[in-house]
């Protein structure tokens, strides 16, 4: 096994015991992303040069018998919403085609300062607004498992890297899904942390009440052991939770003896592939005979579900991506006659269509008339969906769901049909809503041969009973790795 | 429900080729159309939860940004500002 | 025909915080152009806001100050729009539910004291915009972020007043208020309080005309300039049989003009939505009640004490009030018990108020003391140097350490008040004068003063004028 293939675990031994060096590791992954990245297409930019010096630095640490982090000399890669200072941030956005922030996100300084190895920024749907990373500006990612495939968006690059072996982690951010369905369709582990536990400080905001960033990688306690890192109360996010959080990755207990799962009738409907149900249940059957015990249960607004989340993730994003105007930063268009001219054609231009329509939608629905029937409603169902997980949670412990309804579709299959687009996102949504924990775990692979995920979602601030799960999940199958066209 | 897609465009400071106007005007009335099927809901609304207060900052002076770096990203600057069109209201 | 005229006010006042509403950048003003300012207050792409603690505290002081309810638990929200100096595109202020609300304000309106009640419908917190410069050499306009980010808060009250002079008490009663419980630097040539004026008309007896609301009012006199002529702008359309539309409109100062800016059609629609970035805002019952217990006696109280324990007109009692500092100058001149109170006021209001207005100044800006003041106001009521020697001893101590016994050591400004020396001085004059005890003695008594000055001008100012007076009344009667 190539180092670019191994989980950050082996590697982190590897470090220790002095079997490899990180400039190896960084340079296995980059050799990796020489051989792939003209096929994927993960990333935005490749920061080779940093990330070399970032792991010579932590091979003189380790010569000089300091104390490593897990994550010390571990490559990332890091969604391209995520400000690293001195690093292009794009948002795959021609409207930020030249933005270099001058400061880091939040949890860049935390991955800085766990010695972590930033590898590059990860291609996304634009302005993290799409399900298949199609919207992108600048290229369209493909799913490593099949390059007719889309890898699932928003956070597309952050899951192909990872399904590459051209990173060994890596940061997204999951705003309706934007995690867990390419980590689905890629056949990779990704966790929509609790609303809160992460800090947004510097993640460029889509829909502010429902975006939280969160870790990807080919294993549960590689998940754990970023989380674990960057998760925390943080004083430049006034929505960031105050509480203490424990170390995750060393305190997996892969057992599920005594736990409750929850299976809702609503998420095994019309709509989802019967490959996928029978690999979800399949999966269920697997941790029963682990000692789980498994608990019918429902969420009867699941359907209003998409709706809520497209007028609240819409109207939000139509104020945050207000200040993209050509003034301050960014895409300004050549000619123009006066300001207004100057903003309407900085923003046509600068904006593709699905963050327009999103935009317009937003703007529509916070408009003079139509808040009450639109905003108010979705807060209202809002308030709704939560209280019915609420409920669900005095039911059972954890609840498991298909996380998406089909495993990748082709490139181009959907891009004429918006709806259809928004479909994918059915299964995630509420979990976002409700501003709950949710992770997805690869559970199969369908007759295409793509993978299928098994999405699994606990009640706040419960991630260490997701590892848990997940972690006896992953034991049962015998682990999770890259893509099998990609392997060594 | 027909939308008004110039009307809200405008607000957006967005403007849409002819050619398009039919297009995003159908996508968008699909979409409304998605959105409308949230059941009106009695009670009411309140967007504020008080068992979940915000911390607030200490008055504290931090640094500012160094200049050059606040306006590193700006299309057009002159005289240490951001240079716009001619703003005459 | 006759108009009765409704008038509501929306002052912005700018808080004194070290730093800025939602990040720790200095609020300051007069700084270099963009210095005082990082990726928060300037939008960029990802920075999020966290809420200072005194803007909160300010302006819940004010709430108490105005006797506004103060809502334990309240938000904020985006109000929407594109501008070149509101970086992000919104700005973050309160909706519907503002930290004060239902308040009053008893300004007032007469000599005798007599106040009338004005609504505060709320208080509420937001944030400063920029500032654009237009360069006359340049084809663009430039912005300056340095602003953005000030914390403000906007107080709104109820259409209760019903002239211009009642608004302008409103105002300044505010702008009085702000100094006392020190939340803002109230400096108009800064633009630290700005305000928004609704005006309709109507005839009296009617129901409520169609208001007009004027933006960016600067001054309190202009704010007086702009409601007559937006008043008489309306009588005028009224009486020549017009309609009036609601519509906002722009006050040039220099002009003494208003001029459209925006109808109700083009009316911006803010669409406010609750601020996602932060999180609801609670305080405690406690701390509401601590905050009311630190407020000092407030303007309108003092005023009324300094009529009722001093016995000083209102005149005197409302610019002494003024602000605190003259205030606290003026107790502790009374405090020594050196001199009479009104004598303490007359000066204060008089000389010494001349002076720092000729150079733009305050008390806390010269070297002038209680002590000094009071020393010097009690040579002259002890008749030690005359007022117009007071005047000169006032214009020395002010501005130096030096103490009014020293300037009247060195100036040789002690009056003479001893018959024997000043009786020399009186006969020359009168010999030097014959037309003047003729006329004197014809009945035109008023020469007196004539040759009292001429007696003085003879003495180098010295000569005790009472004294003098008296010398030449009977110089003159000896001379029958």
């Amino acid at each position: 096994m190539e180092l670019f293939e191994m989980t950050a675990a082996s590697l982190s031994e590897k470090l220790r015991s002095r079997e490899c060096s990180a400039v190896e590791i960084t340079r296995s992954v980059l050799e990796q992303i020489g051989k792939t990245e003209e096929r994927i297409g993960s990333f935005v930019t490749v920061c080779e040069e940093q990330a070399l010096a970032k792991a010579e630095e932590v091979d003189r640490k380790i010569a000089a018998g300091e104390e490593l982090s897990p994550l010390a000399g571990i490559p990332v890669g890091v969604k391209d919403n995520i400000c690293t200072s001195g690093i292009l941030t794009t948002c795959s956005s021609k409207m930020l085609y030249n933005f270099v922030p001058p400061y880091d996100a939040t949890v860049v300084n935390k991955l800085k300062q766990a010695d972590a190895v930033i590898i590059g920024k990860c291609n996304m749907d634009e302005f993290a607004m799409g399900s298949s990373c199609e919207t992108s500006y600048f290229k369209k990612t493909k799913n490593p498992w099949n390059p007719a495939y889309v890898p699932g968006g928003s956070s597309g690059g952050s899951a192909s890297c990872v399904s590459a072996g051209e990173a060994v982690l890596a940061l997204g951010s999951d705003t309706g899904g934007s995690i867990r369905l390419p980590a689905s369709y890629c056949g990779v582990v990704g966790l929509k942390p609790t609303y809160g536990s992460v800090s947004r400080y510097g993640l460029v905001a889509f829909a502010s009440s429902l975006d939280q960033i969160g870790p990807l990688g080919r294993s549960v306690e590689d998940v754990a052991n970023l989380y674990e890192i960057i998760c925390g109360n943080d004083p430049m996010d006034a929505t960031s939770a105050v509480r203490e959080y424990g170390a995750f990755g060393k305190k997996i207990n892969r057992s599920v003896k005594g736990l409750r799962i929850g299976i809702p009738k609503e998420y095994f409907g019309d709509g989802v592939e019967p490959e996928i149900k029978t690999a979800v249940m399949e999966s269920v059957d697997k941790l029963a005979k682990e000692g789980a015990q498994t608990v019918s249960i429902s969420l009867p607004s699941t359907d209003y579900a998409l709706s809520a989340y497209y007028i609240i993730s819409s109207a939000e994003a139509s104020s945050n991506l207000a200040r993209f105007d050509g003034v301050k930063y960014g895409y300004r268009t050549k000619d123009y006659t006066n300001l207004i001219d100057m903003y309407e054609k900085t923003r046509s231009e600068g904006f593709g269509d699905e963050v327009k329509r999103r935009i317009m939608l937003g703007t529509f629905v916070l408009s003079s008339g139509f808040y009450d029937a639109y905003y108010k409603r979705a807060k209202q169902m809002q308030q709704k969906i939560a209280q019915e997980y609420a409920q669900a949670f005095s039911q059972c412990d954890v609840i498991l769901t298909p996380t998406a309804p089909t495993t990748a579709f082709q490139i181009g299959e959907r891009t004429d049909d918006p709806l259809k687009m928004y479909a994918a996102d059915i299964c995630t949504v509420t979990v976002n809503i409700a501003g709950l924990p949710a992770i997805s775990v690869p559970c199969g692979i369908a007759a295409n041969g793509l993978p299928i995920g098994l999405q699994m979602i606990g009640p706040k601030f419960s991630e260490q009973m997701l590892f848990d799960t997940a972690g006896c999940f992953e034991s049962l199958c015998g682990g999770f790795g890259v893509a099998p066209s990609v392997k060594a | 429900m027909q939308i008004d897609i110039q009307h809200i465009a405008k607000l957006s400071r967005l403007s849409i080729e002819k050619e398009k106007v039919e297009k995003f005007q159908k996508e968008m009335e699909n979409i409304v159309a998605m959105c409308e099927k949230l059941p009106p809901m009695g009670g009411g609304y309140t967007a504020v939860d008080p068992t979940n207060p915000m911390r607030l900052r200490q008055d504290e002076i931090r640094p500012s940004l160094k200049r050059d770096q606040l306006l590193q990203n700006a299309p057009q600057t002159q005289a240490g500002c951001v240079v716009v069109p001619k703003v005459v209201e | 025909m006759n108009y009765e005229m409704t008038i509501g006010l929306e002052v912005h006042a700018e808080l004194n915080t070290a730093t800025k509403i939602y990040c720790g950048c200095k609020n300051a003003f007069g700084a270099e152009v963009n210095s005082n300012c990082c990726p928060i207050c300037t939008g960029m792409p990802g920075t999020l806001p966290t809420l200072n603690e005194k803007v909160v505290e300010y302006a819940v002081k004010m709430g108490h100050a105005l006797h506004c309810k103060i809502n334990p638990v309240s938000k904020q929200d985006r109000k929407n729009y594109f501008y070149p100096d509101l970086p992000k595109a919104y700005q973050i202020s309160q909706f519907d539910i503002p930290l004060c609300e239902n308040g009053y304000l008893d300004v007032m309106v007469d000599e005798q004291g007599h106040t009338k009640r004005i609504g505060v419908t709320r208080i509420h917190i937001e944030e400063d915009a920029g500032k654009l410069l237009h360069d006359e050499s340049f084809a663009g306009s430039l912005v300056d972020f340095n602003r953005c980010g000030v914390p403000l808060i906007e107080i709104v009250s109820e259409p209760d007043m019903h002239s211009s002079a009642e608004a302008k008490a409103y105002l300044e009663t505010i702008k009085s208020i702000l100094q006392y419980i020190d939340i803002s630097d109230c400096k108009m040539q800064e633009g630290s309080i700005r305000c928004d004026i609704n005006v309709s008309v109507c005839r009296p007896g009617e129901p409520m005309g169609t208001r007009c609301e004027m933006k960016n009012v600067n001054t309190f006199s202009g704010a007086v300039r702009a409601i007559e002529y937006e008043a008489n702008r309306q009588i005028e359309i009224l009486e020549a049989g017009g309609e009036i539309y609601q519509e906002t409109r722009r006050w040039d100062d220099a002009k003494g003009q208003n001029f459209l800016l925006r109808s109700k059609e083009d009316s911006h629609d803010y669409r406010y939505f609750p601020e996602p970035d932060l999180l609801t805002i609670v305080i405690d019952e406690e701390k509401i009640q601590r905050l009311k217990d630190e407020l000092p006696e407030l303007p309108n109280q003092k005023m009324k004490r300094y009529m009722d324990s001093y016995g000083l007109p209102y005149f005197d009692a409302n610019l002494l009030t003024e602000n605190p500092g003259k205030a606290e100058f003026f107790e502790n001149c009374v405090a020594r018990k050196a001199c009479k109170t009104k004598n303490i006021s007359n000066w204060l209001l008089g000389d010494v108020s001349r002076i720092l207005n000729e150079k733009n100044l305050v008390l806390a800006d010269t070297s002038l003391t209680p002590e000094k003041l009071t020393d010097m106001i009690s040579l002259i009521e002890k008749g030690t140097i005359s007022v117009t020697a007071g005047k000169t001893v006032l214009e020395e101590i002010i501005f130096s350490d030096k103490t009014p016994d020293q300037v009247v050591k060195e100036k040789g400004l002690a009056q003479i008040s001893d018959t024997g020396a000043l009786l020399a001085i009186v006969q020359s004059v009168l010999e030097a004068n014959p037309k003047s005890i003729a006329d004197y003695k014809g009945g035109k008594t008023n020469v007196i003063g004539f040759l009292i000055g001429q007696c003085m001008r003879q003495s180098k100012g010295q000569g005790n004028p009472s004294v003098l007076k008296e010398l030449i009344e009977k110089q003159i009667q000896q001379k029958d």
